[in-house]
């Protein structure tokens, strides 16, 4: 078949080897890969908020978020073990092949951030789809204004990549609040469930953007505390997870309303989401 | 590009020049239920050009009910990998597409080709697709493509074009590909009253077409502009989704949808096989997500998708027309009674039981 447009990485997937593999919290562990190919290990560009296909061979391919920043970082995948391809890819060890098709998706508007406040607001999982962005942050940590992060779990067992909040905390000009639901013998920081944090951050609204990605009762929660203070729609942005079999905008099963979470997403402001005629 | 004349006598040698380099497809008569299919025929001598409008569209060929899209084997031992794209894709003849069917295939055109990435999947069955349509001069019961702009002459996507004239086709070649097959069979360009017979053969089916339309009910338009502005009562859709038994029926014999699943499927022998076949919106899992959750559970949620799909304005930007070819074949199949006529009808008249 003779193909057009970078068509390997899109209609075919690659083969990439494990080369590490973190237990990240319960059910999720992440997983470093390095392609086979040497050109495409030198240059996978990515936007933050972009995500790829993932086949594990013998049992089929679903769609992950990327992660990793795209100027720093070794390429890694946080995958919770749900179902018969991520239970597939939990069962893989270090050395074992997978393959990739992509990067897919718009990522995050970051052209038309810089000057602004950057608050990211996590719940459980939703990290994982919101820490390339705070990496790739971090790295340009003078474009912006105040950069926070509101993350919050059910126990402290189920926080995401711990070391890099650890890390995080240190930074200066990086503000870190953590959060479980119920307090727990040996915690000694915040409880309540996410959206509290916004108080005690005292979350900036002017010249602001929030990131907020999490189950839909946090996200509920959260928005309603936003836009209560005054934080405007267009300036919420969260990425949306769609049932997905193509990844380029031919299955139509990631369809909401009238846009298609693979190729117009995954990134969307809260403004987009409540305009597309379709519950989320 | 010069026209020609096809004598009616002369089709047999016409289909066997195709079937020289090309699978052959097109309208058959099954022997005993009488029913018209568009299928495989394996030289052109069962192809019967003035057969009624087939019960399946012929997009089959350009995106078959299941494929293989690629294979693979895994060596977990050794750690190695192979993946095998497919490239066993035939060149075929279509021939006797009817306009509806040929706008189905340009709408899938646009849709595979012609957004942000390429389905390669599909490009590879269409660059080796040679299409012979055929004018109707008189619909048939189900039909309302004069509502929907897509026939029932076909104005553009054909390598030759037929019009029956009576005694002969008149031959119009839509690309070089049909300008040198017209050449090669030395046919006789046609007189020059060639065109003026075609179109009034066009006009008399287009006024005959007037009574099927109001008859079948198709006042598209009022609906693509209802369904656009979203003036659809939810008891409307309410209505239309308890009459769906969710059998998939009419998005199978549509010419414009396209919907697919995608399922690895390993081998007995060894390797596996990535299929991609076709789906629907109706289906209660084609939306579901890991641990139970589906965003689309009641099923007037999902059978509305298909009419947005088919009419409202922002949908139709992908199709750069609408997707709906007035082909009737939903109609005829569905068996709750809710083919896009209908539907339409239920959306004008805010019909909500
Ligand atoms: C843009 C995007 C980014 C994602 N990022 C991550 C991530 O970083 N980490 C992570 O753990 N999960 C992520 N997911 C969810 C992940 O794709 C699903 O959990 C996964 O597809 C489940 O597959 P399964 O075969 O294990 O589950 P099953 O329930 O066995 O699913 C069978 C099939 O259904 C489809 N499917 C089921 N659930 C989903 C879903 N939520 N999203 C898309 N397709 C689904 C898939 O095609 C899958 O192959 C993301 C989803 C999307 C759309
Ligand atoms: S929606 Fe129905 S009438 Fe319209 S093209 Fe599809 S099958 Fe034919
Ligand atoms: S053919 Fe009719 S009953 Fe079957 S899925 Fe389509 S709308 Fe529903």
């Amino acid at each position: 078949m003779d193909m057009t447009r970078n068509a390997a990485a899109v209609s075919l997937p690659v083969p990439a080897e494990i080369t590490q593999i973190r237990e990240e919290i319960e059910d999720v562990k992440t997983f470093y890969f390095r392609f086979e190919d040497p050109e495409l290990e030198r240059s996978f560009p990515i936007r933050s908020g972009q995500f790829v296909m993932c086949t594990v061979f013998g049992a089929g391919e679903f769609a992950v978020s990327l992660p990793w920043s795209p100027e720093q970082d070794r390429r890694h995948l946080s995958v919770r073990s749900v179902g018969k391809v991520t239970s597939a890819l939990h069962g893989l060890r270090v050395g074992d092949k997978i393959g990739i098709r992509g990067p897919f998706g718009n990522g995050f508007p970051f052209a038309e951030l810089s000057g602004r406040n950057l608050i990211y607001v996590a719940g459980g999982i939703g990290l994982i789809p919101l820490r390339s962005s705070i990496v790739h942050a971090l790295l340009h940590r003078e474009d912006f204004g105040r950069i926070i992060l509101l993350y919050g779990a059910k126990s402290s067992r189920e926080l995401m990549y711990r070391p890099n909040i650890e890390e995080w905390r240190k930074r200066d000009g990086f503000e870190t609040y953590v959060t479980i639901d119920r307090p727990e013998p040996g915690w000694d920081g915040e409880t309540g469930f996410v959206h509290t944090l916004i108080e005690k951050a005292n979350v900036p609204i002017e010249n602001t953007t929030a990131f907020v990605c999490g189950p839909p009762v946090m996200f509920n929660a959260v928005i309603g505390e936003l836009s209560r203070r005054g934080l405007k729609d267009d300036c919420i942005i969260s990425t949306l997870e769609r049932h997905m079999k193509c990844g380029i905008g031919k299955c139509q099963h990631c369809a909401i309303g009238r846009t298609l979470v693979c190729t117009d997403g995954p990134v969307y402001t809260y403004k987009q989401i409540k305009t597309l005629g379709e519950t989320i | 590009m010069t026209m020609h004349l096809l004598a009616k006598s002369d089709v047999p040698r016409f289909l066997s020049a195709l079937s020289g380099r090309f699978e052959m497809y097109g309208p058959q008569v099954h022997p005993e239920s009488g029913d018209v299919f568009f299928d495989l025929a394996a030289d052109g001598s069962r192809i019967r050009l003035d057969a009624p409008i087939p019960v399946n569209s012929p997009k089959f060929a350009v995106f078959p009910h299941w494929e293989r899209i690629l294979s693979y084997a895994y060596d977990r031992e050794n750690k190695e990998v192979k993946i095998i794209p497919e490239d066993l894709v035939r060149p075929k003849a279509l021939v006797g597409v009817r306009a509806c069917d040929l706008t189905g295939l340009l709408c899938f055109d646009r849709f595979f080709l012609g957004q942000e990435f390429v389905d390669e999947f599909y490009r590879a069955h269409r660059r080796k697709i040679f299409i012979v349509s055929v004018t109707c001069t008189a619909p048939f019961p189900q039909c309302f493509c004069v509502c929907t702009d897509s026939g029932p002459y076909a104005a553009e996507g054909y390598d030759v074009n037929l019009t029956d004239l009576g005694e002969s086709y008149l031959l119009e070649p839509g690309s070089e590909a049909g300008r040198a097959l017209a050449a090669e069979l030395g046919l006789a360009e046609a007189g020059p009253d060639a065109a003026r017979r075609r179109d009034e053969a066009v006009d008399r089916s287009i006024s005959l077409f007037e009574a099927k339309a109001v008859e079948n009910k198709a006042w598209i338009s009022r609906a693509v502009n209802r369904l656009t502005t979203g003036f659809v009562k939810n008891e409307t859709w309410e209505y239309i989704g308890k009459q769906c038994f969710e059998c998939g029926a009419c998005s199978f014999v549509c010419p414009s949808c396209s919907c697919f699943n995608i399922e690895d499927v390993n081998r007995q022998s060894g390797g596996t096989d990535r299929l991609r076949t076709w789906d629907s919106c109706s289906f209660e899992g084609y939306a579901r997500m890991a641990g139970e959750h589906n965003p689309r559970r009641p099923v007037e949620d999902r059978r509305n998708k298909r009419f947005f799909c088919k009419l409202s304005y922002s949908q139709s930007k992908k199709y750069l027309r609408p997707g709906c070819v007035g082909c009737g074949r939903c109609v005829r199949v569905c068996p709750g009674d809710i083919g896009m006529t209908n539907v339409v009808t239920a959306i004008r008249r805010d019909i909500t039981g």
